[in-house]
């Protein structure tokens, strides 16, 4: 039997679970389509002793190592950077790192300010009320009072705790006369709206089997689907159906078992990350309407895709401090060098976090602070730095260039048969002058804080968790995909909700920022739903 | 989906050969104990290879690839360069294995992620100690934008 709904989103991840909440909780009928299921808290693996066995194969953070059923393979053999993503209720949150910092006044002004990238359509101020009631929605964790913000709201919860290297390199920075400031975390630091606080665990980025760690599955979708939303998971969908006004219809999506249905909706908001949101609407071209994809007029659709070049930094001191352990997460942040200076070969600059190292095997495997020694130094190695160490994750701003794409793949396809996406990005040059000159600075920090010895992980590749800017905000519908309702352009029942519409990535983590926006193009749609365009 | 499972059979794959080669991986030294010396890939491979079931197969043809006799670390390397894969799959399962052992972790100081309680308002020491003062007194950092 057909079905309409009001909204259909497409994703049930941070911005789609922010959205359907807030509809739902205003009296729209909502369905949403998500390939993944619920996360299952009592299979994740950071209590067991498999841990860090898990995170290099089921648990890893890129669906073409993981290859479940639910990841759809990422071609990234032309890529600098290896797009990392997790598809389930809750989407990439289950495996974030839950850090949440607000974007900063000058990230949405770099044009203006800085000569560089674009300037975004909206300013800090819009997003402001927006911040504070996700912040309170998520339940964070920090102190208010940071000179590198403007002021605003207090955070619901204090800050996670320091930790004996949080305190070191706090001390350290007060020494150079540098900032730093308690990280805000998307984690608890104290219970709250019926979830645990976080233990400390140091295995965030596997998921929070304690639920301390906010995600959606945990923060929204309870609430949404209690005011009626619907969920359904294992549905896949392949391409958005359009009626001969140029509106959307809905989405036909696949099953698990491969059997194809149809959603009919009067609004469709995608909400799939910047590559499955391009990749959809890429497979929704037609030769009538969209040739080239839907929304793409403007030729933009998978362009100027931005994963904000990462590099470790990570220093060993004479002492254990328990280098293992504390949320993962950050314990505290930098600001230091993130606003741009003219006397630097580069603009814009980075944000630092200050996080653990991970057990035995991250220590001497490669993925994040890994340093592969075998035969008797193995051991001089360990005894010289496990459990001794912290460090720096230095996220430098991703500016955009429309050679850095996704598009589909002539070849490759999903369980399904579905075209699967293929990903084109190179770190430019400006990012390495900034990454550079911010690693040599992470090494003085560092000693500055007592460190003995230092290492510098440089741009590492398996690090595309922010994936952001393949259907840019604007506008003027011949330079950008979505206006500054995230409303497309092309289709006005057609919204984006997710990072897709970043115009540029500011320097610092983004899902702050994703469900800030998701939750204002939630409430514009609301504020708006008397005018909104539907199919007859 | 990785869950706790049962340990995996192991009879294709040569015990004291892996041993041997895991030996020169991991020697006695430093006050650390050699592979062999706390049994770890008996007592533990069934288990690894149990989670890692995608390791067993690269894990054979590395065993088979490499005489324990003339095993080095230069041949651990020239391995990398031959097949990655079973490289990987050598040094994940060693690695693993001998981490997995409640002596070496003891050795170590390793327990394990393990959980522990905090007292959520005890940052009010630290901020009423100062610790903060440097950064406030400095003032905003954030540059105003224009508009």
């Amino acid at each position: 039997m057909t079905y309409r709904a009001d909204v259909l989103i497409i994703g049930a991840g941070a911005s789609g679970g922010v959205a359907a909440r807030h509809l739902a909780e205003h009296g729209f009928d909502v369905v949403c389509l998500e390939q993944g299921d619920w996360p299952d808290r009592s299979a994740f693996p950071g209590a067991r002793p498999d841990w860090e066995l898990a995170i290099r194969k089921d648990w890893a953070m890129s669906p073409n190592v993981r290859s479940r059923p639910e990841d759809y393979p990422v071609v990234h053999d032309d890529s600098d950077i290896e797009p990392l993503m997790y598809n389930a209720v809750g989407g990439s949150m289950i495996i974030y790192a839950g850090t949440w910092p607000r974007m900063l006044p000058s990230d949405f002004r770099v044009r203006t300010m800085d000569g560089v990238g674009d300037d975004w359509p909206i300013a800090y101020s819009d997003l402001v009320p927006y911040y504070n009631a996700i912040d309170q929605q998520i339940g964070v964790s920090g102190l208010a009072g940071d000179p590198a913000y403007p002021p605003h709201d207090d955070y619901p919860l204090p800050p996670l705790p320091l930790g004996a290297a949080g305190r070191r390199v706090a001390e350290g920075h007060n020494r150079l006369g540098w900032h730093w400031w308690p990280e805000p975390n998307a984690i608890l630091s104290a219970p709250y709206d019926g979830r645990r606080p976080c233990v400390q665990r140091g295995v965030c980025t596997s998921g929070c089997a304690e639920g301390a760690k906010a995600s959606t599955d945990l923060t929204h979708w309870p609430k949404a689907t209690a005011a009626g939303a619907r969920l359904i998971t294992g549905a896949r969908v392949s391409r958005i159906t359009m009626d001969p006004r140029g509106l959307a219809t809905g989405a036909v999506w696949l099953d698990r078992s491969g059997v194809e249905h149809h959603q009919e909706a009067d609004v469709v908001i995608l909400a799939a990350n910047a590559i499955g949101t391009a990749r959809l609407l890429l497979l929704s071209a037609d030769d009538r309407h969209c040739p080239d994809g839907l929304a793409n007029s403007s030729g933009l659709v998978g362009r100027r895709l931005m994963m904000h070049p990462f590099s470790v930094v990570t220093g060993w001191w004479d002492d254990q401090v328990e280098g293992w352990q504390g949320h993962f997460g950050a314990s505290i942040t930098s600001y230091q060098f993130y606003e741009t200076d003219p006397d630097r070969e580069f603009v814009r600059g980075a944000k630092w976090a200050l996080s653990p190292v991970g057990g035995p095997l991250n220590h001497i495997l490669p993925m994040r602070a890994g340093n592969e020694v075998w035969g008797p130094d193995h051991h001089e190695l360990m005894g010289r730095t496990f459990g001794r160490g912290a460090s720096w994750a230095i996220f430098g701003e991703d500016l955009p260039e429309e050679p850095n794409r996704v598009d589909l793949d002539p070849e490759r396809t999903d369980s399904h048969g579905i075209p699967a996406p293929r990903v084109s990005y190179r770190i430019s040059d400006h990012s390495r002058r900034l990454m550079a000159f911010q690693e040599a600075r992470a090494e003085e920090s560092l000693r500055a804080s007592g460190c003995r010895e230092t290492a510098v992980a440089s741009m590492i590749p398996y690090s595309g968790w922010h994936l952001m800017g393949t259907a840019r905000m604007g506008n003027d519908s011949a330079s950008s995909v979505v206006n500054t309702r995230q409303q497309a352009h092309d289709v006005p029942n057609l919204y984006i909700a997710d990072a897709s519409v970043f115009v540029t990535s500011s320097g610092v983590n983004p899902t702050c920022t994703i469900t800030a926006l998701a939750l204002r193009t939630a409430d514009l749609l609301v504020q708006h739903r008397s005018e909104q365009k539907v199919p007859a | 989906m990785t869950t706790p499972t049962s340990p995996a059979p192991t009879a294709d794959i040569d015990i004291h050969r892996l041993t041997a080669l895991a030996d020169v991986m991991l020697p006695a030294a430093h006050g650390m104990p050699a592979v062999s010396d706390v049994k770890a890939v008996e007592s533990y491979l069934p288990q690894v290879l149990g989670w890692r079931k995608d390791l067993h197969q690269p894990l054979v043809r590395a065993v088979d690839a490499l005489d324990p006799s003339l095993f080095t670390i230069d041949r651990l390397s020239a391995l990398h360069e031959e097949d990655e894969d079973a490289y990987v799959a050598l040094t994940t399962a060693v690695a693993a294995c001998y981490y997995l052992s409640p002596v070496v972790r003891e050795l170590i100081g390793y327990p394990g992620q393990a959980a522990k309680t905090y007292d959520p308002f005890a940052y009010t020491e630290w901020v009423a100690e100062g610790l903060l003062d440097p950064v406030v007194d400095r003032g905003p950092i954030w540059r105003e934008v224009p508009g």
